[in-house]
């Protein structure tokens, strides 16, 4: 398996210019994923977790270096795609096939038969066969935010970057969703930025976990030990919570 | 349904006071005429004065008015969204020049484009696209920034970004742009009609109704009036409530309400 860095971040600096203090939201902070990562990322409100994935996916300047795949991130493209946490992503005006094709079709994707085929497979891959035509306020807000992935996917970015995506749902459709998206990541082999404030999101779901404080310092970065599929009775699991939830204390 | 029933029964309501004032002989006929009398002279209006020709010679003159109207400031609210130095000026035009009457502009598009259709035209444009451009700009001003991102994720850019994104996010906006324009429009229209009279080449319904009131024919003024609330009627039934249900009635941006 090509284990190549398809991310690497260097020496990353961002400070907003309207907000308050004059310190840097994130300082000089350092990062690489590999292909076929799953990185969850936890850290408390404000320590800038929003603030590193807006810039990898190039919503906001900064200084340093970020590379996707030795490319310098300098705009938003289709290589690095975002799933917000906002039930309100999907286009109100487009039916779910309408979502899922239009950026496909702004990629130059015209044949009617190749778009049918992806949307029908992308809705397959997140078990939403049957809704094409439903528009997204007939969704529930699960609804919209497997949408929202598979829209994402249909892209084939080299980076999903999802900004606690599954924050705003009920326990049972969030560990419902938790599975599918493992499931597919490792079907598909994706390379996943996922941000949680959840710990047990973040070892089901990572086979690296990383915890972030404030100013982008890196504490805790390590591989998931744990084999999947991780239940709260798998080995180590306890151990793995408890090192998070004592780091997040303090 | 309930709610068209209960305005025709206001409408009925509000003619039945009219028969009765009008019937009470009170006061004097040329200010109230009979419902009759009024219904009379819409017939005749449309059988003996030719006031079909009329209404039509100022639909469509508001027709080219509108689509000029409406097709600039589509224009000048996406080059907003492309150039902020654009939008800045845009801005500031709107501000300025939808405190301005048509009717005030009148003397000077008289003096610049002379006594024809181009004048009148030019009275409309001025009258639909500052309103409805307000209306654009202040929509693109509210949308949700996700959308934005969104669509600057999936790689688009300029105006692939106002077609695709900023137009049908503010479609509401959009909406009563148009409605505010047409109703702009077409008051204004009407006006410098009665001012301008004819141009030569024909006259319009504000025309008919200044020869009416020369000839002291109250009914017929009134019965050019209903020729000018069916119109309205029909334009807002006819279209925008259409566009309304197609679109973001059907899209859930707006949900219930008339
Ligand atoms: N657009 C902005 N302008 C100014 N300051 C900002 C902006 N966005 C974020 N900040 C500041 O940057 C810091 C980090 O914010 P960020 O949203 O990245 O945190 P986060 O880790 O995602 O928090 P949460 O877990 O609550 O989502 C905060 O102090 C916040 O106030
Ligand atoms: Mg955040």
């Amino acid at each position: 398996m090509a284990t190549e860095n398809i991310l690497e971040i260097k020496n990353l600096n961002k400070s907003y210019n309207d907000s308050l203090g004059t310190e840097n939201v994130i300082s000089d902070m350092n990062l690489t994923v590999k292909e076929g990562d799953f990185l969850s990322i936890l850290g408390p409100s404000g320590c800038g977790k929003t603030t590193l994935i807006r810039c990898i996916c190039g919503f906001e300047d900064y200084e340093g270096d970020i590379f996707v795949e030795g490319e310098k991130v300098t705009k938003p493209g289709i290589d690095r795609m975002m799933v917000f946490q906002s039930f309100d992503q999907l286009y109100p005006w487009k039916t779910v096939r309408g979502n899922i094709e239009f950026p496909l079709k702004k990629q130059g994707i015209k044949d009617k038969a190749e778009l049918d085929r992806i949307v029908k497979k992308q809705l397959e891959l997140i078990g939403l066969s049957g809704y094409e035509d439903h528009y997204p306020h007939q969704l529930s807000g699960g609804m919209k935010q497997r949408v929202a992935i598979a829209r994402g996917l249909a892209l084939k970015p080299k980076i999903i970057l999802m900004d606690e995506p599954f924050a705003a749902l009920d326990a049972m459709t969030r560990n419902k969703l938790q599975r599918e998206l493992h499931k597919i990541a490792e079907k598909e082999h994706l390379t996943v930025i996922f941000i949680t404030h959840n710990i047990q999101e973040a070892i089901v779901l990572g086979t690296r976990v990383m915890l972030m404080s404030n100013h982008g310092e890196v504490k805790i970065d390590i591989e998931n030990p744990i084999p999947k599929p991780v239940t709260p009775d798998s080995p180590g699991y306890g151990e793995l919570w408890r090192k998070f939830e004592d780091a997040l204390e303090n | 349904m309930k709610q068209a029933r209960t305005q025709l029964i206001f409408v009925i309501a509000v003619l039945a006071v009219w028969e009765y004032i009008s019937r009470s002989g009170q006061v004097s006929a040329l200010l109230f005429p009979s419902l009759e009398k009024i219904g009379e002279s819409l017939v005749k209006g449309f059988t003996k004065d030719d006031l079909i020709s009329y209404t039509l010679y100022s639909m469509g003159l508001i027709a080219r008015g509108l689509g000029i109207g409406i097709l600039l400031s589509f224009v000048f609210s996406g080059l907003s969204v492309v150039s902020k130095h654009f939008s800045y000026i845009f801005n500031f035009v709107v501000s300025v020049m939808d405190l301005i009457p048509g009717i005030a502009l009148l003397p000077l598009a008289i003096l610049w484009f002379g006594i024809g259709q181009t004048t009148v035209i030019v009275i409309v444009v001025h009258g639909v696209l500052w309103p409805m451009s307000r209306n654009i700009l202040d929509g693109f001003k509210s949308i949700p920034s996700i959308y934005v991102e969104s669509g600057k994720n999936i790689g688009l850019n300029g105006l692939e970004l106002v077609t695709g994104i900023y137009l049908p996010a503010s479609f509401n906006s959009v909406l009563s742009g148009l409605r505010v324009g047409w109703a702009r429009a077409w008051r204004g229209l009407i006006s410098i009609e009665m001012v301008f009279g004819t141009t030569g080449s024909g006259a319009g319904i504000g025309w008919y109704i200044f020869m009416k009131r020369t000839n002291l024919d109250t009914a017929g003024v009134f019965a050019s009036l209903l020729v000018i609330i069916f119109i309205g009627l029909i334009v807002e039934y006819g279209i925008f409530h259409i566009i309304e249900i197609k679109t973001v009635r059907k899209w859930g941006i707006i949900k219930n309400g008339n």
